[in-house]
């Protein structure tokens, strides 16, 4: 069973090839996205071979399938309005790397995860190439040559993990049960290494300059699933290995550098901000600003909060990504200055993205309002300050751009038609604000049980 | 390889470093099929597919065969000088306890810091490449030094990642030409901040 959840989504993939129609293409994706979603749910703690689905991987493949299956509605909506004849490519590329992400999160031998963590690097780089252009290209070339060094960074990392238990084994469980026995120092460096391979990966401040680059030059759909689908799967990785360092009794080390990674790339996040002229640059700091949050949480040693944190980052940001594709086809440009008006001419294509921006900054009811909270009553007092000061700068620089788009002059030069493309939004906005109004703190704690260490 | 000044003789050196590892994996296989195998695989794809692939490319690209670089030749040896002493240095402390073959650890820190050296200083996005899968092989260098080399399916799976990743990176290097009618990734800057 855990082997058919691993390959599903390459039925879609394959049949993207042969068949070129996005209508057919959509509803095959969402399709096996959504079946995989229902297969998760049965297989949770089944084992085969180097594949196993514990509640921490069973997190994030519904959460990644759930969003997958939405994108790939929306997708043929706006492939259909933009007038784009490659649509085929985004269904064929989304695909693989969906293939990549369910490997990643049933690969419970830490070498394979290492595999289809660098796979979804190279999938997401089709994804991002899409039909190419001066501007694609280079965003490209940048992600693939930054993603991949930093990538190999971090197998030296497992290597060092793999070494210090002796060579024997690389199977996470036993892992954790051997950790002990390795050389305190040494499995310090080797973590080193490791969160600035998956860093990368995460967008991390100073690592994250593909970040910004891949998520703007990628068509819309595409970078939604970036942002809310691809930064986790690196994340994931993180909390693995933040786990394996706990059950050595290392946490402590572990905790001072997530903390501090984790702020630097919030203030920094909240910097850049100020300076985007492109609204989805903008949405792409944001991203770096809430895995900076995540990493943080994971670092107060608090894995449950990180993971509820990256399901509410996800969600908002998703939706996010799919208004501003709205935006970019009525307006033609990715340019603040470009944008006015939506709110008089289109109420509900300005309420979306005017609503998951809220959120982002992290208004309550929305859900991220909730895990701040919780992340900002756990900190220890010298990091308070500097995580409130980063808080109230992100939200500034998230809301001021909104405002000048959403209610500034300007005129809605056309009006995009499909209803996925108000609808998908939605239905990801309702679902996160109703996950924020009833947090699902008692089940995220239950999935996140794998990974606790006694200190 | 820092101070090369023609691609083809790059390529050849990159194909020759592949060969000496794969024999270095026969030497420490000692009879056990799991090592030969790797050691084949690793001939096979990195030896000869990836070689004969960046041949093909740099022809049929019809651009200048000559490594452009930020820095000058003598500049470039003594910053790889530098970088290998830097790597042998650091690379002591990066010999874990029971190690198969202590003496290459610090060989191999130094390769992936040269192979990092080469990717900021090079301007064409072919040498870039290279220097990518400079580093890699010193990533696979430390695996065989440190360790009895990783899992057979894991050691395959990360060259196949590795080819994949070349492969892509060629095709967008066609794709950088036609656009742009150069592959100097200097030259690329359009998006900032």
């Amino acid at each position: 069973m855990l082997y058919l959840l691993l390959l599903l989504p390459l039925l879609p993939a394959l049949y993207a090839l042969r068949e070129r129609t996005p209508a057919r293409l959509a509803s095959l994706s969402l399709g096996a996205a959504w079946f995989s979603l229902a297969l998760g749910l049965l297989a949770q703690n089944q084992a085969s071979g180097p594949l196993r689905l514990d509640g921490v991987g069973l997190f994030y493949l519904l959460l990644t399938d759930f969003i997958f299956g939405l994108v790939a509605l929306y997708a043929r909506a706006y492939f259909q309005e933009s007038q784009d004849q490659e649509a085929w490519r985004f269904f064929a590329a989304g695909n693989l790397f969906l293939f990549a992400m369910h490997g990643a999160f049933l690969a419970h031998n830490l070498g394979l995860l290492w595999i289809f963590v660098e796979g979804s690097t190279l999938a997401s780089a089709l994804l991002v190439y899409h039909k190419g252009g001066a501007r694609a290209l280079e965003a490209t070339w940048k992600y693939l040559m930054l993603g991949s060094v930093g990538i190999a960074l971090g197998l030296i990392g497992v290597i060092l993990v793999y070494a210090l238990l002796g060579g024997t084994t690389l199977d996470w469980q036993e892992a954790r049960e051997w950790a002990r026995t390795a050389s305190a120092a040494q499995l310090g460096l080797a973590f080193a290494f490791l969160l600035v391979g998956f860093g990368t990966k995460v967008g991390l401040f100073p690592l994250h300059a593909w970040l910004p680059d891949a998520h703007s030059e990628a068509p819309s759909p595409a970078s939604a699933l970036l942002s809310g689908t691809l930064l986790n799967v690196a994340f994931y990785a993180l909390l693995r290995y933040t786990a394996l360092l706990g059950s050595a009794g290392l946490f402590e080390k572990a905790a001072l550098l997530l903390q501090s990674f984790g702020l630097i790339s919030l203030l920094a996040a909240g910097l850049f901000l100020f300076a985007q002229k492109d609204f989805k640059r903008l949405l792409a700091y944001s991203s770096m600003e809430h895995m900076g949050l995540a990493v943080y949480a994971l670092g107060l040693g608090l894995p449950w909060l990180a993971m509820l944190h990256t399901l509410f980052h996800s969600l908002l940001k998703t939706a996010a990504f799919l208004g501003a594709g709205n935006l970019l086809l009525a307006y033609r440009s990715k340019l603040i200055a470009r944008v006015g008006g939506v709110y008089q001419a289109w109420p509900a294509g300005a309420w979306v993205f005017l609503l998951a921006l809220l959120g982002l900054a992290g208004l309550p009811p929305f859900g991220l309002f909730f895990a701040e909270f919780q992340a900002l009553l756990a900190s220890a007092p010298w990091a308070m300050g500097l995580y409130l000061l980063g808080l109230v700068s992100a939200f500034a620089g998230l809301l001021w751009p909104l405002s000048q788009m959403i209610y500034g002059p300007g005129t809605l030069p056309h009006r995009p038609q499909g209803q996925s493309l108000v609808l998908v939004p939605g239905v990801l906005l309702a679902v996160g604000l109703f996950l924020g109004l009833l947090p699902p703190v008692e089940l995220v704690k239950t999935w996140a049980e794998v990974l606790a260490w006694t200190r | 390889m820092v101070g090369r000044k023609s691609l083809d003789a790059l390529i050849r050196l990159y194909a020759l470093q592949n060969v000496l590892l794969g024999l270095l994996a026969f030497v420490l296989a000692e009879g056990e099929l799991h090592f030969i195998l790797a050691g084949l695989g690793l001939l096979l794809i990195k030896g000869v597919l990836i070689p004969l692939y960046l041949f093909r490319l740099l022809e049929r690209l019809g651009i200048s065969h000559e490594v452009e670089s930020y820095l000058s030749i003598p500049l470039s040896l003594l910053l790889g000088g530098l970088l290998a002493g830097v790597g042998f240095w650091v690379g002591r402390s990066f010999v874990l306890e029971g190690a198969r073959l202590p003496e290459a650890v610090p060989v191999a820190i130094g390769l992936i810091l040269l192979g990092m050296l080469f990717m900021v200083s090079r301007k064409k996005a072919v040498t870039q490449v290279l220097g990518f899968l400079a580093l890699e092989n010193g990533v696979f260098l430390l695996a065989l030094a440190e360790t009895h080399g990783l899992p057979l399916f894991i050691e395959i799976g990360v060259a196949l990642d590795a080819f994949a990743a070349v492969v892509l990176a060629g095709v967008l290097i066609f794709r950088i030409k036609e656009t742009f009618q150069h592959i100097d990734t200097a030259r690329m800057r359009e998006l900032k901040g």
